[in-house]
């Protein structure tokens, strides 16, 4: 063997070598993934939000609200927006303007014994002295929970509080609760390695849910169809919001052989979906954009919505609303009058 | 001090270890390498570009407006560049000319006038092959995973990167080993094998039926970790109808069966088998 092929094959064992140390290093020591500093760490509320939620979701609704998609959907659905003026005017919130994002998140959504309202984290701007008058004219009452005002109305079982300036928790009067031991000490989400692992994949998105796949479902899918779906453990989605729509869903199976089997129906429903758009462009174009991916347990289906679709969608929309005059047969002349 | 007898004949291991010492040196620094090095180079070029363009804050691939991310255009290219293209290839080139090549440059003689078994040369050139290729593949597929994930996805994507190279490297050993045979047995192997690769396995594969149960990729396809890229509407009609994977002790079990099986054939053929040198 020269020397010139004793170098070589030392190189390349040498990259090899090199390359398996890091990626075993990085995937030993927990992943570099835990350290904030690499990839974001979803939003700071997620500090009120307790360990053991089953769901957690975001959006940026100022993101969302300025977005071109949304400008077109107001457009295309008349009186959309009389709900958001009769709210403005009872809260002084502004939905466009007043409310950056939302942090929302639920525990034993699965169980129906919980009929629970989530607990819901709104940050922007807010008119504290006025959102407490209005809760207080329809019959709630202000309790003092740890140091909060918390503005509990049992009629809807609701409560509020103001955790800090700037941000609100709604929600069901124990879950707001609990977010407030959450944030004086009690174990967050943060601390709940499998949903920050998949938060910090998502967090990049305009809007994103994070969800254990039962609660998602609350065990409401038919026996038939539940028996059929290979085990999935994790579920999260996000999307991009802008002149069109971008998505990215994501499920976490059992095991590998899950995984390739829900791929396989993915396929299949694909297949036979774009058999079934022939007749329909848009559809076509949409069901063209979905691409089928994934990588051990993991299985990911990416969409795009483009401007034109959304034009598209909104002109068949308006078209069904618009009210079917039925057409009137000519009275024969002379005939009477009913 | 006496003088140590000369040695006549050697035991078949041995004879291999020296054709694999001396063919490893020839096979790297033959024409084919720079042939190959194009062909694993061009991942890697991808793969740079894609980085370049990346850290521009440009997406550097979308499919019908959809943004892919690293990790699914890693996948991407294991199974489109490596599984499906440069992998059976390799093993084609490489394979059919272990022996085919000797027999054309009429220098098999001098191998098989050396004091070690014919099929002993078979077996160390086939070693010989099985590490260049191995060697050049596999940190090939290392940079394009370092330049294309995010060091933040590394530790969740790190097993299928694991997976690929065994998959990868499984590959080369099924296909050369097959194509050893070939190259030993038959006379254009080359074209045999092109056919069988870009041919055979591409339409059995989505064909109804037992006859993708012969070919190389049905067994290699389902030990990939990442999900086959979605195509057009006939081949996701025929994925989702027709495609009956092996389970990953079949496909292993049967990947291993066919190494073995063309690795004793080729040498059953080579050791029997009268080579007539045209003049």
């Amino acid at each position: 063997m020269t020397k010139q092929t004793r170098l070589f094959l030392g190189v390349a064992s040498g990259i090899l070598v090199l390359g398996l140390g890091t990626g075993l290093v990085a995937a030993y020591v927990g992943g570099f993934q835990n350290l904030t500093l690499i990839g974001g760490d979803g939003p700071a509320e997620l500090a009120f939000v307790p360990a053991d939620s089953h769901v957690v979701a975001y959006a940026d609704i100022r993101d969302v609200m300025g977005s071109e998609v949304r400008r077109k959907l107001s457009a295309f659905q008349q009186g959309a927006n009389d709900g958001a003026a009769d709210f403005k005017e009872k809260t002084g919130i502004d939905l466009e303007t007043d409310i950056d994002y939302v942090v929302a998140s639920a525990t034993g959504m699965g169980d129906p014994t919980h009929g629970e309202p989530p607990l819901v984290l709104a940050k922007g701007r807010f008119d504290e002295v006025r959102i407490e008058g209005l809760i207080r004219d329809q019959g709630g009452v202000v309790e003092d929970y740890k140091g909060s005002r918390l503005l509990v109305s049992d009629e809807k079982n609701l409560a509020l509080v103001f955790l800090e300036p700037g941000l609100v928790a709604i929600g069901g009067a124990a879950a707001v609760r609990k977010s407030i031991d959450t944030k004086a000490g009690g174990a967050n989400i943060k601390g709940n390695g499998d949903v920050m692992r998949l938060v910090r994949d998502i967090d990049d998105g305009d809007a994103w849910v994070v969800a254990r796949f039962d609660a998602l479902t609350g065990g409401k899918l038919p026996a038939e169809v539940a028996s059929q779906l290979p085990a999935i453990n994790w579920f999260s989605a996000k999307g991009f919001v802008n002149s069109g729509v971008e998505g990215q869903v994501r499920v976490e199976t059992r095991d590998d052989a899950a995984a390739k089997n829900l791929q396989d129906v993915v396929r299949g429903f694909m297949a036979l979906g774009r058999l079934q758009s022939g007749q329909h462009p848009e559809i076509a174009e949409f069901l063209n954009s979905v691409q089928l991916s994934g990588d051990g347990k993991t299985v990911s289906l990416s969409f795009s919505l483009p401007p034109e679709m959304i034009d598209a969608l909104g002109a068949l929309r308006a078209q069904r609303a618009r009210p079917r005059t039925t057409p009137v047969a000519p009275k024969p002349d002379g005939s009477p009058a009913l | 001090m006496t003088a140590k007898p000369p040695v006549r004949s050697t035991s078949f291991f041995t004879g291999a270890w020296r054709v694999f010492g001396m063919s490893i040196g020839e096979m790297l620094w033959s024409r084919r390498t720079i042939f190959m090095a194009l062909i694993v180079g061009s991942p890697v070029l991808v793969a740079l570009v894609a980085r370049i363009v990346q850290s521009a804050g440009i997406a550097p691939l979308r499919v019908n407006g959809v943004q892919v991310d690293a990790v699914s255009m890693f996948g991407a290219m294991i199974w489109i560049l490596f599984l499906s293209f440069i992998v059976p290839v390799l093993g084609v080139f490489y394979g059919t000319s272990l022996i085919a090549d000797e027999v054309d440059d009429k220098t098999i003689t001098y191998l098989f006038t050396r004091p070690v078994r014919r099929g002993a040369v078979v077996v160390g050139k086939y070693m010989a092959y099985l590490l260049c290729t191995t060697l050049v593949v596999l940190p090939s597929v290392m940079i394009v995973y370092f330049l294309m994930v995010p060091f933040g996805q590394i530790p969740a994507s790190f097993i299928s990167l694991v997976i690929d190279l065994g998959v990868l490297g499984l590959g080369l050993a099924a296909y050369g080993a097959l194509f050893a045979f070939v190259g030993a047995a038959l006379r254009r192997p080359l074209i045999i094998g092109l056919v069988f690769v870009f041919g055979w396995e591409l339409v059995t594969l989505l064909l109804p039926g037992y006859l993708k149960h012969f070919t190389i990729a049905y067994y290699l396809q389902p030990l990939v970790p990442h999900a086959m890229p979605t195509g057009d509407t006939v081949s996701l009609l025929q994925g989702a109808l027709f495609r009956e994977p092996p389970s990953v002790a079949m496909s292993l079990g049967c990947l291993a069966l066919a190494i073995v099986a063309s690795l004793v054939l080729a040498v059953r053929v080579v050791e029997q088998r009268e080579y007539i040198l045209e003049q």
